[in-house]
């Protein structure tokens, strides 16, 4: 996708993180974020806590390190940051064996499946640099097979992460009301830096009761086998292009669009519309088919795309609604709201720029008093 | 008001904005005074610590806190069940 270089009216910092979270793709672009990067006004502690809060850590710490940079930055921070890549590469590499492990578990039981986000973007979107940061590991499976899945993954040594939380019965209720997933669960490993190994497994493509759906079970035929790096002869199930885009569009939907995410400041992050950027820039002959348009159709998610596609044109400059020819699409009274309960609706009204660079999103109060909507 | 309503009523005040000022209408949809998904586990966690219960798995779905009044037929199921 073409697109203008940002405007720097945040700050150098945010400019280099919203180049970073899009992609670099030319030498204007490169220029650009090297100019930044040794700029004198440049405030290394919003830059670090800005690409922490927005998982871009070794995103940053990579591109700097590219550049050879390493004479431009103070010297510890250039230590940190390099350690941080490093450290980032080496978990990918036990997610990767713990992803093999789940995954042939799965198989053997003859339970359909799908690997998604981090683990399927990191080799297919972001290069195998190591450069993806990751939390956790993410399956999709169906909801008849919750059980079963449950089963094997108890027998693999995962147990819910209830166990592990700060507040273990707030986050088994939660998990109770909202049977879109089953519960977190974790394992505890015995690797070099890292302690325990989470898992999230999900059984819809948005959340329950969600009027913006697609059905998973016809999300998950015919997935594409994709190779594991490092790993020869070994491959994972992931969503075929649509459904992947689909996924990782809605998938952000929700997050962005619920209220408990923004309150809980978990709702949106550069890196989130970075994928789906990544995702159309590699896919395009593909998404720009009419496939995927009769498929947001007739699931009746086309207005939950357009939602995210024109915040992330607004925000990026990037040009996402024409090239999926949805500019007819979205609906405006949607495209400035937010969820608040099941039926119920409130106003928004900031810009998803804004949004992203907030600190304190969860302070943020609705406009107007909630009233029955989508 | 017996016991458990007093009780009752200033767990959900605590929690739900629209309902501290007026009496509660046992009738209307708890989204209706505030309830969002993060409070309805405030609520149903507030709800086990006054009242000493448990909801078990079956009982943690939407009905269960749909209006005041099913909520409250819940947690007097619940304080039935534990005293016999």
């Amino acid at each position: 996708m073409t697109r203008s270089l940002p405007d720097q009216s945040l700050g150098p910092e945010w400019t280099i993180l919203e180049l970073l979270a899009r992609g670099i793709i030319d030498d204007s672009e490169v220029q650009m974020v090297r100019d930044l990067l040794t700029t004198d006004t440049l405030k290394w502690g919003e830059l670090l806590e800005q690409a922490l809060r927005h998982k871009m850590f070794p995103m940053l710490a990579h591109q700097i390190m590219s550049a050879s940079l390493r004479f431009d930055v103070p010297t510890n921070i250039y230590m940190h940051l390099e350690s941080a890549l490093e450290w980032n590469r080496w978990q990918i590499e036990v997610f990767r064996r713990e992803t093999v492990r789940v995954a042939q578990a799965l198989a053997d039981r003859g339970i359909p499946f799908v690997v998604t986000k981090g683990m399927a973007f990191e080799s297919t979107l972001y290069d195998s640099l190591g450069t993806r940061y990751m939390n956790d590991i993410d399956f999709m499976i169906t909801p008849r097979d919750r059980d079963k899945v449950m089963t094997v993954m108890q027998e693999l040594g995962f147990r819910p992460f209830f166990d592990w939380a700060k507040d273990a019965r707030r986050e088994e209720i939660s998990s109770r009301l909202n049977p879109d997933h089953l519960p977190k669960l974790a394992r505890e490993i015995d690797q070099p830096g890292i302690r325990l190994i989470d898992i999230d497994i999900a059984n819809s493509l948005t959340w329950t009761k969600s009027p913006f759906d697609v059905p998973v079970e016809e999300a998950l035929e015919n997935p594409v086998e994709q190779s594991i790096p490092g790993m020869s002869g070994v491959s994972i199930p992931c969503f075929r292009p649509i459904y992947q885009f689909l996924f990782t569009v809605l998938h952000l939907f929700r997050e962005a669009w619920l209220q408990k995410f923004v309150e809980s400041g978990t709702d949106v992050g550069l890196m989130k519309f970075g994928d789906v950027i990544r995702l159309i820039d590699r896919n395009q002959n593909k998404l720009t088919d009419s496939e995927l348009l009769r498929i947001m159709q007739t699931h009746g998610v086309t207005d939950a795309v357009a939602w995210v596609l024109r915040h992330m044109d607004e925000t990026f400059h990037t040009h996402a609604v024409e090239l999926l020819a949805l500019e007819k699409h979205g609906n405006e009274k949607l495209l400035r709201s937010q969820m608040r309960s099941p039926g119920y609706v409130n106003a928004w009204s900031e810009s998803m720029r804004g949004r992203l660079q907030s600190k304190s999103r969860g302070s943020v109060q609705p406009v107007a008093p909630a009233h029955r909507g989508s | 008001m017996d016991d458990i309503t007093t009780q009752f009523e200033e767990c959900l005040r605590r929690h739900l904005r629209s309902a501290k000022p007026n009496p509660i209408n046992y009738d209307v949809e708890l989204v209706q005074l505030g309830l969002d998904s993060m409070t309805a586990v405030a609520v149903l966690m507030d709800m086990e610590k006054t009242f000493g219960i448990r909801f078990p798995d079956d009982m943690l779905v939407e009905g269960t806190f749909r209006t005041a009044g099913r909520l409250k037929e819940a947690v007097q199921l619940l304080r039935e069940r534990q005293a016999s």
